[in-house]
Formats: structure tokens, C-alpha cells, sequence
């Protein structure tokens, strides 16, 4: 299987569904010529000509509205968010108007659209360019949350999110960018909605997101050397969660720790662990259920600074260590 | 504000002229008059029904604005596409929507439009291509582009109308959807229904310069601005705005000047507009008064086939009631449906 | 209004007690402090006395029952007062009906008027959804205070006071062992699963039965005094590295002290000075010398402990109880002696006061009656070291620098002492000190 980025893994998605599917078509801001602010979009251009790759004024809430739009008329728009915090600006489309017409027209619309936004910190981008909101889409039901943190599961999931008939807020994270793996040249879909075991143990299930599952799998393979065998569970999916996984992991580690980038206060973990707390599998927590967070403070711009505001291998490490070892 | 001064309707002759070089027949203008009669009808029975404590939410009638549901719908096809705001009953009305239905998501029951999820602020049906009402001020307007974009990409012949307020003319999705669907030519009907109050605010008050249409000038849109209460008038704009649109034109922009006669919302206590404002529009402007003076004038309906015109939209409506009345409630183990397709 | 007689709580961290046995029955006339019942704790069994003068009445639990602390076992009625005027709680209760009751029915209010109470004792009642009929009254009414004890007195007994994990607490309700029986390994004792799961091990889970691993057996279930004893020597063996060190120690001056004494005691009428008590007062000697062996462990810190409390494990029919002499190296021999026969005697009937257990600061196990010459005892925590005591034994000993022989009382001493705490050479010269004043005992005695 040939090895890929993160970025053409998406790339290679687009291309072959826009390829596959006619009503497939993408819009967003710098996305042509420019090839989009990080260069995922490059080529798409030239194949597809400017009927299929729109290029907008910067309107993040009208490239929303439009994208909501063609798709009520039985489009499959693809949009471009340049950063995930521009999500704000368009929130009125996707939370108010993409997120509710299925249901609040009585099921009678549907809304098959994606909305690609790079999150996340690590590049320098500082307070307004690297932002976690994966947890304040996901208190918008009607949206689905989508979050890959391998190539694979990059493409896979792009390929489910664009023949989806709901909306899908496709969270994409920069530094996962240039990360490479493994990836089929073919068609292949990963269902939504489903969580992956990404790496299996019998001592603790962490549950972490995009950047924060790479990191959580290097301190497993370390603590493995030392008898500790972390169970790494990847939700994949944020909104709908795959609770069921989750719960059956804990119910088999007794231990659970919940890792993600995004700030902690409101964040999803608390999602994870009151949904874990609240259930059966209470009776088998043996031991204080934790989560580790971004910060809660904008993400500065200094590196050192950056660094210390998002959890960091030592961290997970250091926290996993604590659970197992009974000292918390 | 002028003071109890009767609108001037014209002569006789200048009407006649007009409807002639419009091509409108007797027929069309008769159904004209039913359409606008059916929707004041509606709204006062919201009205009556809201009063008898039948109605859950919140209602926002437009009883008053008659004329530019009908205008409109005269000059579109039946399916070219809808974009409506919260006001939105007289327009779905006039664009053939199914009454009882309509009444039944009113009331909130699960033979509605949209299964008693809605109710009056989110009527849609897609059947008919009404994309449905929005609640979010300025929140249909974005969506027109991506309708507009659509019908270009699927090189169809429809037009997308986007209906919206004075208020919504200053959110600033207004300026991005304004500047995409010119820039890309999209086949949009933006029809701004200016009823001179957002919420409370007066339009005066709100914007810097009035006309709201001119504000197209700044995207190179063509507008018109005009008498929102005059269905004619608001019919002669439209078929003006729907020909260039579906030449391949792109976008146009059509004010109307009308007046709603009941507050905003169900809570509203008109403390904004002083009461000979309403009663002046009432009495000396109201649309669907100054139609039938035309038709009476012209010899097209005499006054007791105005009058049984007026009891069979009433009839209509009161046909819808009972229907709505004697259908179910949503079961509410179907709570979490139709939240994913 | 009757007087509620309540579970009394002995000790700090009680939630419980077991009735053994009551000494009067339903219809008894009880005077104020009288014994009404024996109870037993985790640590002792105890006498209660009657709350007030009267006649009792509405006992609710029965010889066997558990009962939390502060719950009304039973009633006191003054003069005048009949069984009527019991609140209904402890009424015979009618067989619980199977249906679910109407929510109109759960509604408490029509209760309340049976109660004599205050208006705001009612609201507050009311507010707080606290049943009024249960709620002892200090004065002729229930009063606002009485209310707000009631509640405190219910979050107590509700509270659970070990700590562990959810899933020790679901093995724990699986295997049937009792959570307070297991040693916590987790931060601050936390219990948790695994903790339990070993605790498990030995003991099969499961009902009491005559097979175990297929062989038969009587099962005798643990009283609350043998799980105690039980899990704190479990506890004690595992978490204090034991080193034991032994001495011989002649008894021939001690036995000599023991008869000038003995002849003096049965001239007063007294009873005869043990050999037991001779030693305690060496030791309580030893101990004020050798402070650390008077010590407990705190994990982080050491406490010398500055009085000298010197447990005497003693057998009883149910296991072993340390009643604990207090204050022993301010005693005298002879008042040494006395205390000891005194808390002896407690011990065997089963009457031994919460204090007459506590704050001991050293043991000494003597099993030198059954001929046992030397063993090495368990440390009691959280004393840091425990003195097992041999027989006497009458055998040749080289006595001089001459090598001259001659027959002697000898008896062993080997003390069991915390590592953590105590060097080998603490203890050691712990020892030294008693062999010198068992040796000589006229040095501190006179």
C-alpha cells in the first residue's frame, strides 16, 4: 500500500469522488490558483475547472449558506473553511439553518454537505488561527463531527462525509498534515459514527482525538516496554459519539482517561466521562476517571508557550503512569 | 405621516390600460383577489385561533402585506424556488401551498407540513420547492446562492426568490450573499418587504440611506423599488425582475413598501407606531381594499361575487381548522426522529 | 412523648453495632443508666444503659441485628404514657403491598398532624422531606433544632466512610466480603479491585458451606472481632517489616520481689502480685528509656508517644481482646496488678468500655501459662513493637565467673519490632534494659 500524507490522503478523496460523483463540488476561500491556504486543494484546479472548484470572497458565513443551498437542491458541495475558527463566522448557517432543516422541516430536507476546517494548534498561529471547537459543534445535533487522525482514516472518512446525507463538519488538524501512512488507492469508506481501537490494552483506555491520538500511541508503545499496555480508543466520529465503544473498553480496563486539545472546561471529555460514569460500566471504574485538556486560555504564540498550553506526550505519559499505578 | 388620506387609486382607464399591456386576464386577477382574500383570512383566524389559546408558540402575520405574496406569485412559475422569512404565510399561500397542511403545523400536529416540528415560523414544503421559512432574520438570504448555484450548475431554467425584511437588509450576510450572487450571475429573485418596522425598530431609524434597493447599485444588481400595496404595481416589477433572471442575467432586487396591521410577534404591544398609523393603513392603503375597487370599477366582479369570493376563502380556512383540529399530535416516541436523514 | 432510645455511637468512626443480647425484654421497667442491652462493636462488646427512667417499649431490632448508630432501637415510656403514644415507625408495620402507590399517596403531609411540633419544625420538615414521626423531640414539641440534628444525625449514618473504587465495590457485592475488611492499597487506603479480589482468594466466595474444596468443614462466620483481628494482622504483617530478637532472662530476684510482695499483699487481704504485673512495670521502665520502642509510624513521621499505655492481650472465648493499662510507668506494682485482674475480668464477661481498648502504645502477648518457652508475636498496629513473654522454666544456668552452675528460673523475651522504626540495636538495648531490671528489680522498685 502506498504511503501518503494526511493532506493528500483528503486530496485523494476529493479527486476521486468529484471523479465518481458529478454533483460533487468544492468552494472555499484561495482554493484554486493558490491551491488552499495549505496547499490540499493544489492541482484541483486545472482538473476540474472553475465550475467545479469555486473560488469565494472571503464570506465564511455565505460559503456556508451556499454550500447548505446547492445541497437542498441535491448538490454535494465540499467547503473549505481556511481555519476551523472561521467556523465562527459562519456558526449561524451551520448550527442555526444546516444543522436543524432536517428536523425542524419535519424530515422533509436534507442537507448533504461537508465543511472541511483545519484545526488545532502547533504551527505558530497563535490565539484566532488555532483553535479546538470540535466540542462547541458538537452541542449541535443534526451536525455530524468527523475528526481523523490517521491518513487513512483521513480518506475513508471524507469519502462517507461527502455521500452522508447530513451535514458534516469535517475537523482536520495542521499538524496532522504532513504525518504519513498507509493508504489504499481504491474506494474505501469508514463508516461514521464508529470509534477504533486503535491500539488495544488491558490496564487503561485513553480516549483522544486527531493530533492527541499520535501522541497517545508513542506513550503506549513506551509504556509497553514496561508492562503497561494502554488501550488507545479513537472516536473518529465526535458527533454522533460511539459511547458503546468507550464503554466496553472501560468496562474491560477499569481505568479511563480522556485526552484531547481542545480547552478543557466544556470540552468533550467531560462527554466521554459522564457518559462512562453514568452507566453500567460504573461498577467497574476502579479508579478516578480523568481527562487532560488544552488549557483553558487562547493559544498563545510563543512556541514554549503553545506547547505547555496542550497536553504533551510527557503529560499523557505522566498522567497514564499515575491512573495505573494507583497514586491518584 | 399622512392623515387619513385615501390612497388614489386612478381612473378606470389608466387600470384597464395597464392590466391590458400587462397581458393579465380577468381570470388571473380574479384568482389575484381569491389568493389575497385567502390569506387574510388566515392570518386573522391565526389570530382568533392564538386568542382561544390553540396555539403553542409564536405567529407572525401579514395581514396587510397581501399584495406581495400575490404580486410575486403571479409573475413566478409554480416551480421556481422559494426562500421565505418568518412572515411567510401569505407567500407560501399564494404559492399553492396545501391550506389544511399549512393549519395542521400551525396548530402543531403531525399531518403538517413538517410534522408539528416547525410550526408557523418554519413552514416549508419541498415538494412544491418551498425551501421554507427562516427564523434567523437575513438567514435565507446566504442559502439563495447556493440555490442560485445550483440551478446554474444543473443548467436548469427555475429561479430561485428569496424573500426577506427591511431588518434583514442590515445583517451582513446580506452584503456576502449580495456580492456572490452578482459576482457569479446567479439566477436569484431578492425581494426585500419592507413593512417599515424591524420588530419595533422603524426602517428610518435603522438604515443610513432608503431605498434599501439602492444598496444593489453597489453589486451592479438591477432594482426596482416599489408600492407594496399596489398588487399590480408589485406584479409589473416582478415580471420585469423574473424576464431578466431567466434570460441568464443574474440577480435582481425588488423592494415593496407594505405595512403590517399586527405587531411583530404575539407579544408585541405596538408601543413603536402610534395607533392612527396602523388604522391610516388600514383605512386609506389597504391592498386588498384598493384591488376590489379596481374590479368593481372595471366591471370584472360585481360586489356579491366579491362577497362570495371573500365567504369561499373564508370557508377555506375554516375547512383547514377543522382538519387541523381533528388531526393527532405527533407521537412522542417519535421525539428523536428526523434529527439525521 | 416517649423518649427514643437510640444506638449510641462509641467511637470515632463507628457506623455500627450488633446487638448481642438484650438484658431486658418489652415491658421491663428500666431506671436511667441501667443496663438494657449488650452491643458489640468491631473492637469491644458493650453494656448500654437506658436513656431514661420508664418503662421500654417498641424495641424494633432483635439479639443479632445490626444496627447504624444514632437509629432508634427502641422507646422509653414515661409515666402516664401507654404504646399508643409511640410515633408509627415503630408500630408493627402491615405487610408492604406490591402495588406502586399513587403519587398522591407519597405525599407525606397527612403524617404530620399526628406530631406535636412547631410550625416551622413542620415547614422545615416538610422542606427537607423528613418524615416528622421520626424525629426525637428534646422538649414537649419537635422543635426547628430537633429537625436540624435529625438531619445531621441521618447524613452520618448514611455516610460511607471507606473509600474505594466502584468496581471494588462491585466485587466486593459479588464475593460477599465486607468492604471494611479490606486493606486499601490504593491513595489515602483506597480500596480497589484488586484489593479485594486478594482478599478473596483465600476464603471461597460464595454462601456458607459444609464443603470447602470438597472437603468438610464447618463454617463459622466472622464475628465483627475476629474480621478486626483478622485484617489488622493481615495488615500489620504486611506493611511493618517484623524483626524479632530474643533474651533469657533469669527470674530469680523477680520471683523473690514477687513473694516479699505477695506475703504483704495477703496480709492486707490483697490478691497476689502476677508475674504479669511485675513485667509491666519493667517494661513501662524500659519503655520511658527507650522511647522509640514507644512509637508509632505515620508514614512520614514518627510519634513518640509521650504516655506509656501497655496492652495485655488476653484470651477470651472469642478470640483476643488488649485491654489497655494507661499511665503504667506512674503506676506501682501493686496498682498495676489490681487494674490488671480488674480489666481481666471485663474482658471474660464481655464488659469491657471502649477506653479499656484504646490508645495503647506497646504489647505484651504472655503465653507462658501453656508452657510455650519463646514465640514471636504480630506487631499491633499502630504500636511499633510487641514483647512475647515464655514460660518460666526452672533449668542449670551458669550464674558466675567461676562457671558455677546452678538451677534458675529462666523465661524468653523476643520482641517483634517495626523495622521502620526501630533499629535492631533499639531494640536491642530495649532488651538489655529489661533483663536488667527483671534482673534486679529491688533498682526500680524501691
Amino acid at each position: 500500500m502506498p504511503e501518503i500524507t494526511y493532506l493528500e490522503a483528503i486530496r485523494q478523496a476529493l479527486w476521486q469522488e468529484m471523479k465518481r460523483d458529478e454533483r460533487v463540488f468544492l468552494l472555499g476561500e484561495d482554493i484554486g490558483r493558490y491551491g488552499g491556504a495549505f496547499g490540499l486543494t493544489h492541482g484541483m484546479l486545472d482538473e476540474f475547472g472553475e465550475e467545479r472548484v469555486l473560488e469565494t470572497p472571503i464570506s465564511e458565513a455565505t460559503i456556508v449558506a451556499t454550500a447548505i443551498g446547492a445541497a437542498l437542491l441535491g448538490m454535494r458541495p465540499v467547503a473549505e473553511l481556511m481555519f476551523m475558527d472561521f467556523v465562527l463566522l459562519s456558526l449561524d448557517q451551520l448550527a442555526n439553518q444546516a444543522a436543524k432543516m432536517h428536523f425542524m422541516f419535519g424530515g422533509r430536507a436534507t442537507v448533504p454537505m461537508v465543511v472541511r476546517m483545519p484545526g488545532g494548534s502547533g504551527s505558530g498561529a497563535a490565539s484566532q488561527h488555532s483553535q479546538s471547537l470540535e466540542s462547541v459543534l458538537m452541542q449541535f445535533p443534526g451536525l455530524i463531527v468527523v475528526n481523523p487522525s490517521t491518513p487513512y482514516d483521513a480518506k475513508g472518512l471524507m469519502l462517507s462525509a461527502i455521500r452522508n446525507p447530513n451535514p458534516v463538519c469535517f475537523v482536520e488538524h495542521k499538524v496532522l498534515y504532513k504525518t504519513k501512512g498507509e493508504v489504499p488507492e481504491g474506494d474505501y469508506t469508514i463508516p461514521i459514527g464508529v470509534a477504533e481501537i486503535k491500539r488495544p490494552g488491558r490496564d487503561i483506555t485513553v480516549v483522544a482525538n486527531n493530533v492527541m491520538v499520535m501522541k497517545t500511541l508513542n506513550v503506549a508503545e513506551k509504556l509497553s516496554k514496561e508492562g503497561i499496555e494502554v488501550e488507545v480508543i479513537d472516536p473518529r466520529t465526535l458527533l454522533p459519539l460511539d459511547t458503546e465503544a468507550i464503554l466496553k473498553s472501560v468496562a474491560r480496563t477499569g481505568r479511563l482517561l480522556v485526552v484531547h486539545e481542545a480547552c478543557q472546561t466544556g470540552g468533550w471529555a467531560g462527554e466521554v466521562i459522564a457518559s462512562v460514569v453514568g452507566s453500567p460500566v460504573f461498577d467497574y471504574i476502579d479508579a478516578p476517571v480523568r481527562r487532560l485538556a488544552g488549557k483553558d486560555i487562547p493559544i498563545p504564540y510563543n512556541r514554549g508557550l503553545e506547547k505547555s498550553a496542550i497536553p504533551q506526550e510527557a503529560d499523557i505519559e505522566q498522567e497514564i503512569r499515575a491512573l495505573v499505578e494507583g497514586r491518584i | 405621516m399622512s392623515k387619513g388620506q385615501e390612497k388614489d387609486i386612478g381612473s378606470r382607464e389608466q387600470f384597464e390600460e395597464r392590466v391590458k399591456q400587462l397581458g393579465l386576464s380577468d381570470d388571473t386577477l380574479i384568482g389575484v383577489y381569491r389568493t389575497m382574500c385567502t390569506v387574510r383570512h388566515f392570518e386573522y383566524m391565526a389570530d382568533k385561533l392564538y386568542a382561544a389559546g390553540k396555539v403553542h408558540g409564536t405567529m407572525h402575520l401579514s395581514a396587510g402585506q397581501e399584495a406581495v405574496a400575490a404580486g410575486i406569485s403571479m409573475a413566478v412559475c409554480p416551480d421556481d424556488y422559494l426562500i421565505n422569512h418568518h412572515r411567510g404565510h401569505g407567500h407560501f399561500i399564494a404559492k399553492g401551498a396545501d391550506i389544511n397542511l399549512m393549519m395542521a403545523e400551525f396548530l402543531g400536529k403531525d399531518t403538517g407540513y413538517n410534522h408539528g416540528r416547525g410550526g408557523s415560523m418554519h413552514i416549508a414544503d419541498f415538494q412544491s420547492n418551498n425551501l421554507g421559512a427562516n427564523g434567523i432574520v437575513g438567514g435565507g438570504i446566504p442559502q439563495a446562492v447556493g440555490v442560485g448555484l445550483a440551478l446554474k450548475m444543473q443548467k436548469r431554467k427555475e429561479i430561485c426568490v428569496c424573500i426577506f425584511g427591511d431588518g434583514a437588509a442590515n445583517e451582513g450576510v446580506f452584503h456576502e450573499a449580495m456580492n456572490m450572487v452578482a459576482l457569479w450571475k446567479l439566477p436569484v429573485l431578492y425581494v426585500c418587504e419592507n413593512n417599515k418596522y424591524g420588530m419595533s425598530m422603524d426602517v428610518e431609524r435603522a438604515s443610513a440611506k432608503l431605498p434599501l434597493a439602492q444598496r444593489a447599485d453597489a453589486y451592479g444588481i438591477p432594482w426596482a423599488c416599489v408600492d407594496g400595496n399596489d398588487v399590480v404595481e408589485v406584479y409589473d416589477a416582478m415580471k420585469t425582475a423574473v424576464e431578466h433572471i431567466r434570460s441568464g442575467n443574474g440577480p435582481y432586487f425588488v423592494e415593496a413598501i407594505t405595512y403590517r396591521y399586527f405587531g411583530h410577534s404575539k407579544s408585541d404591544r405596538n408601543l413603536y407606531r402610534p395607533k392612527e398609523e396602523i388604522e391610516d393603513w388600514k383605512q386609506n392603503r389597504d391592498p386588498i381594499m384598493r384591488f376590489t375597487k379596481h374590479l368593481l370599477q372595471s366591471e370584472i366582479l360585481d360586489e356579491g361575487q366579491a362577497q362570495e369570493i371573500d365567504a369561499q376563502a373564508e370557508q377555506v380556512i375554516v375547512k383547514a381548522v377543522e382538519f387541523a383540529e381533528a388531526s393527532p399530535e405527533p407521537d412522542v416516541s417519535t421525539l428523536m426522529e428526523y434529527v439525521y436523514a | 412523648m416517649p423518649v427514643p432510645f437510640i444506638m449510641p455511637k462509641f467511637d470515632m468512626d463507628q457506623e455500627k453495632a450488633t446487638i448481642i443480647s438484650w438484658c431486658k425484654k418489652e415491658g421491663d421497667f428500666v431506671k436511667f443508666e441501667e443496663s438494657v442491652l449488650t452491643v458489640e462493636t468491631e473492637k469491644v462488646a458493650i453494656d448500654v444503659p437506658a436513656p431514661a427512667t420508664g418503662t421500654l417499649a417498641g424495641i424494633l431490632y432483635k439479639d443479632g441485628d445490626e444496627v447504624p448508630v444514632t437509629k432508634v432501637i427502641a422507646y422509653i415510656l414515661k409515666e402516664g404514657e401507654s404504646l399508643g403514644d409511640l410515633p408509627n415507625a415503630s408500630l408493627p408495620t402491615p405487610p408492604s403491598k406490591p402495588q406502586v402507590a399513587p403519587v398522591s399517596q407519597l405525599v407525606p403531609a397527612p403524617q404530620i398532624a399526628s406530631v406535636t411540633a412547631t410550625p416551622i419544625a413542620i415547614r422545615m420538615a416538610k422542606e427537607e422531606g423528613v418524615d416528622l414521626s421520626k424525629v426525637p423531640a428534646s422538649g414537649d414539641r419537635i422543635t426547628r433544632e430537633d429537625v436540624e440534628s435529625y438531619i445531621a444525625s441521618q447524613k452520618t449514618a448514611g455516610r460511607v466512610t471507606v473509600p474505594a473504587t466502584p468496581a471494588a465495590r462491585r466485587v466486593a457485592r459479588e464475593s460477599g466480603i465486607p468492604l471494611e475488611t479490606v486493606a486499601g492499597s490504593g491513595p489515602r487506603g483506597r480500596v480497589q479491585s484488586v484489593d479485594v479480589l486478594s482478599a478473596a482468594k483465600p476464603v471461597p466466595a460464595g454462601s456458607p458451606t459444609a464443603q470447602v474444596n470438597g472437603r468438610e468443614a464447618e463454617i463459622v462466620p466472622l464475628t465483627s472481632i475476629r474480621r478486626t483481628i483478622a485484617e489488622r494482622m493481615q495488615k500489620s504483617f504486611q506493611e511493618s517489616p517484623h524483626i524479632a530478637l530474643t533474651v533469657e532472662v533469669d527470674m530469680k530476684e523477680a520471683e523473690n520481689v514477687r513473694k516479699r510482695f505477695n506475703m504483704q499483699a495477703e496480709k492486707l487481704g490483697q490478691p497476689k502480685i502476677t508475674v504479669t504485673a511485675l513485667m509491666i512495670k519493667v517494661v513501662a521502665w524500659a519503655l520511658v528509656r527507650n522511647p522509640y520502642i514507644n512509637a508509632s509510624f505515620n508514614g512520614d513521621s514518627i510519634s513518640l508517644w509521650k504516655d506509656v499505655n501497655i496492652g495485655v492481650a488476653t484470651a477470651v472465648s472469642q478470640g483476643l481482646v488488649v485491654p489497655v493499662l494507661k499511665g503504667a510507668d506512674h503506676l506501682g506494682v501493686s496498682e498495676i496488678n489490681m487494674q490488671l485482674i480488674a480489666l481481666a475480668e471485663r474482658a471474660r464477661e464481655n464488659k469491657l468500655k471502649l477506653d479499656d481498648v484504646q490508645g495503647g502504645t506497646f504489647t505484651i502477648s504472655n503465653l507462658g501459662m501453656f508452657g510455650i518457652r519463646q514465640f514471636r508475636a504480630v506487631i499491633n498496629p499502630p504500636e511499633s513493637a510487641i514483647l512475647a513473654v515464655g514460660s518460666v522454666v526452672r533449668k542449670p544456668v551458669v550464674v558466675d565467673e567461676q562457671d558455677r552452675v546452678e538451677v534458675r528460673p529462666m523465661t524468653s523475651l523476643t520482641i517483634s519490632a517495626d523495622h521502620r522504626v526501630i533499629d535492631g540495636i533499639v531494640a536491642a538495648r530495649f532488651l538489655s534494659d529489661l533483663v536488667i531490671g527483671l534482673e534486679s528489680p529491688s533498682m526500680l522498685l524501691y
